[in-house]
């Protein structure tokens, strides 16, 4: 092990035995998820040749505006935080702040940038794969592996909704996120640090899903990203547990099977620090939007 | 629909009723006529302002053409609104339900373990009790003000029959790890109401209410997990599948891994 000088213990075989029982018991779920893409496909289909919804897309932008006015998207938090000023900060505020797209269904961009969001994830998870600190350690590389397995389930069916609904396939990573994770490559040299950065990223997600909630009108949309957004922020509630055995210095007992009795009692709540999920990070739809 | 005195939420009415069609994920959509026909009903008797405004979700699927029959020329954006429905106060009592069992039973963990009845019981295990017990009492305050806010009672009950079960399940609880195994079946039934709930509740509130505690049940869910032993996200998407379905239902715990 190198980093760090995390060491873990895993019975590998015990946690593949576990995953693949596990996806068996949902594919269940996977086929009814897949079964809503006919509606789609008459929605789709129903809106070809046709301009998009004005009606939707004017009270899209007027909640937005509220939105924005109260620090919604993250800049509040940019601003609570000092980094509105710094050249990252500008950077979100500017992505954030760009108009949405009138051409495009306001449900088709959420889903566009939902995936924009999935392939970025997709993506770092690959190169922290390529880091030896985390490829090397059996835990961590089946965290990282299993991970990236599900955000790429993920931007699969939030692309087959886009695309059904009559919308571009998205298969860029997010254009807000993506230099950032860029810049933060060079600094992960330890597995606390992309710890941190892949926990950036899912909670990223996981507010923006939360935030489509809201305005996503079909009950079908609400489920499907309701159903993503438990995954992300249990991701984002490993990712925190592991973070805080890391920096605890106590990386031995980030282990399957647990050693319950030795973790901290901090171990038992530093997953949900919140009783809400808030959407303070979300991203807008237009973000990832592609027409 | 803010009323002088408090009305008691009669949900037994939506227990066997389902709408059909509603969501193609969810398997056992008993929250349909609570979200959708209650509301529907309500609103054919109200018929006031608030009633044309909304076309909401729920009552779309519950009472009017499905998306894919509307003509695009007519298909205008649905109409939110920020006040929960009938509906989603009818769900919203058996949520705060849910939320009044989850407290009570994590209370009874903190008792049993209090009195040495579940053995050694470790440090990070006392603190997730505690934790989660409070988080819980926060999502069934938040769920009571909202029915206290539109003049009905505040749920102080935990469902009947679900809570029978659970305490016929509690009495075989002899440590720390059977204790985890049943939070995490209740919590595992709380994330999937939730999520199945989504799909129902009419108003921009109440799905951010629920939107805002389904994550929270689902990190419960991983932490305890982990504390078994298990990998602690198994599953690629969430699912609806052991959902409450309200009184009257099959009381069956579901099988955990």
């Amino acid at each position: 092990m190198k980093g760090n000088g995390l060491t873990m213990n895993i019975d590998k075989r015990a946690v593949d035995s576990l995953i693949e029982e596990s996806q068996d018991l949902q594919s269940d779920a996977l086929r009814e998820s897949y079964g809503s893409l006919e509606q789609l496909r008459d929605i789709g289909a129903s809106r070809k040749g046709k301009t998009p919804d004005q009606d939707s897309i004017r009270e899209y932008e007027l909640g937005r505006r509220k939105l924005l006015k109260a620090g919604g998207f993250g800049l509040g938090v940019l601003a609570s935080s000092g980094l509105i000023s710094t050249a990252w900060g500008q950077r979100v505020a500017a992505e954030v702040q760009r108009p949405i797209s009138k051409r495009v269904e306001v449900d088709v961009q959420i889903f566009q940038t939902a995936v924009s969001l999935e392939l970025l994830a997709i993506a770092t998870y690959a190169a922290a794969l390529e880091l030896d600190f985390i490829s090397g350690n059996d835990v961590i590389r089946t965290f990282a592996e299993t991970t990236a397995m599900q955000h790429t389930e993920h931007a699969a069916a939030f692309n087959a909704q886009a695309v059904e609904l009559g919308g571009a396939s998205q298969q860029m990573t997010n254009p807000k996120y993506t230099p950032i994770v860029e810049d933060a490559k060079p600094t992960l040299t330890d597995a606390l640090a992309v710890v941190k950065l892949a926990q950036t990223l899912e909670e990223v997600a996981a507010d923006t899903y939360l935030a489509n909630l809201t305005m996503l009108t079909d009950p079908n949309f609400r489920t499907l990203m309701a159903s993503v957004l438990g995954v992300e922020t249990q991701h984002l509630a490993t990712l925190r547990a592991v973070g805080a055995l890391l920096e605890g210095g106590v990386p031995e007992l980030i282990a399957i099977p647990t050693d319950l009795a030795a973790l901290p009692a901090a171990a038992g709540s530093v997953a949900f620090p919140e009783p809400f999920e808030k959407p303070n990070l979300a991203s807008p739809p237009e973000e990832g939007a592609v027409s | 629909m803010t009323t002088e005195q408090e009305e008691p939420i009669d949900v037994t009415t939506s227990i066997e009723e389902v709408t059909p069609g509603e969501s193609h994920l969810a398997r056992r959509g008993i929250f349909g006529v609570a979200a959708g026909g209650l509301a529907a009903a309500v609103f054919a008797m109200r018929g006031d302002g608030d009633n044309t405004e909304t076309v909401a979700a729920g009552g779309r699927a519950a009472g009017a053409a499905p998306a894919s029959r509307r003509s695009p020329a007519a298909a205008p954006a649905p109409r939110r609104r920020a006040a929960p429905t009938e509906g989603d106060l009818a769900i919203g009592a058996i949520a705060a339900s849910l939320e009044v069992l989850a407290v009570n039973t994590y209370g009874a963990a903190l008792d049993a373990a209090g009195s040495g009845a579940l053995g050694e019981v470790p440090p990070a295990v006392a603190e997730y009790v505690t934790v989660a017990k409070a988080q819980h009492e926060a999502h069934r305050d938040a769920w009571n003000g909202v029915l206290t806010a539109s003049g009905k009672e505040a749920v102080t009950w935990a469902p009947p029959d679900l809570e029978q079960t659970v305490n016929d399940q509690f009495a075989m609880v002899t440590d720390v790890a059977g204790a985890a195994q049943l939070a995490l079946t209740l919590e595992g039934i709380a994330a999937a109401t939730y999520l199945s709930v989504l799909s129902k509740l009419e108003s921009t509130d109440a799905i951010a209410l629920a939107g805002s505690i389904q994550p929270i049940d689902r990190q419960h869910m991983a932490i305890l997990t982990f504390a078994l032993g298990m990998y602690p996200v198994p599953d690629v998407f969430a699912s609806v599948d052991d959902a409450y379905t309200g009184p009257g239902a099959p009381t069956a715990m579901p099988e955990t891994r």
